[in-house]
């Protein structure tokens, strides 16, 4: 069956999507694709919108790349680094940027719990968290401030919308939509 | 003590301290693959610096980081920190924090930064125009 680029090219457009990625990230296609994005949300957008949509930017995709390191010695490795996908868009709300990416079923717990302390609180909350998180000392080696997340929420018009989908017993799909 | 160089990329800062005249300059965006292993020869730096500093002259930092992430922004937070510390020993220690016109998320994240501090922090403005 040959590709149908119409069809999809169809479906983004009626989900307002306007630059989109799909496989796996790097640090390099990060910064190629935040490029074209801030260049993209200058030519229509105020400054802030750019930036806050360039920041959610980069903690998402930095977020899935950082997740897909970690399990790069699992089994799963290989189909989690390669099922990652960004997408950045306006809709009648705004200006979004979604993310999905494969996580162990193992993970899912943790993930849900780390949100749903967040997704309820609203820009005070937030502030006070971002700020206990800064100040902790992290342990030696680590590579996460343990900040994305409640950057996002406190980047975004609303609260973080999120979804967990089973793919099978091991792996599970995770998206996160954040509106600026 | 070495003068300490990092050329700018696409994702990290130049950073400039010159132990001679006692200056110290961070400016570009911020959001490398691995921001602890980027700052950490900073801190290293820094650290070296300030424990051979004599208390008379004045540390000048300055910074302008029209964005940072969120890992870079704990490592800035650390470095402050240290500055911070130095100051409450007695050091002389003067932040500048510049931002662009408009960019009311680089000046929100300037003045979080000095909010919790006590360490001298002047946060100014670039005007586009200049």
């Amino acid at each position: 069956m040959n590709l149908n680029l119409l069809d999809l090219q169809r479906a983004l457009q009626k989900n307002g999507v306007l630059i989109t990625f799909s496989g796996r990230f790097t640090q390099e296609i990060i910064e190629e694709l935040g490029d074209a994005v801030q260049k993209y949300m200058e030519t229509e957008a105020t400054l802030n919108n750019t930036r806050d949509v360039f920041a959610v930017f980069i903690e998402q995709t930095q977020n899935v790349k950082n997740y897909a390191n970690c399990q790069s010695e699992s089994v799963h490795g290989e189909k989690i680094a390669n099922s990652g996908i960004v997408a950045i868009g306006k809709d009648e709300e705004g200006y979004f940027v979604s993310s999905g990416n494969m996580l162990a079923t193992n993970d899912v717990e943790a993930l849900k719990e780390k949100l749903d302390s967040i997704v309820p609180l609203d820009k005070v909350g937030l502030k006070k968290l971002y700020k206990e998180q800064m100040k902790k000392t992290l342990p030696p080696g680590t590579t996460s401030a343990g900040l994305g997340f409640i950057d996002m929420a406190r980047r975004a018009s609303g609260p973080l919308n999120y979804s967990i989908q089973d793919i099978d017993e091991q792996v599970s799909f995770f998206t996160l939509k954040v509106q600026v | 003590m070495e003068s300490l160089r990092i050329e700018q990329t696409k994702s990290t800062p130049a950073i400039q301290f010159d132990a001679v005249s006692n200056k110290l300059r961070i400016e570009g965006q911020s959001y490398p693959e691995n921001a602890f292993k980027f700052y950490e020869p900073i801190f290293n730096w820094l650290d070296n610096y300030l424990a051979e500093l004599d208390s008379e002259p004045v540390l000048e930092i300055y910074f302008h980081m029209p964005y940072i992430n969120t890992s870079s922004s704990k490592c800035i937070m650390m470095l402050l920190e240290k500055m911070e510390n130095a100051y409450q020993e007695g050091r002389k220690v003067a932040i500048r924090w510049y931002y662009n016109q408009e960019d009311d998320s680089a000046l929100e994240c300037a003045e979080e930064f000095k909010e919790d501090l006590l360490v001298p922090f002047e946060i100014i403005v670039l005007n586009d125009d200049e």
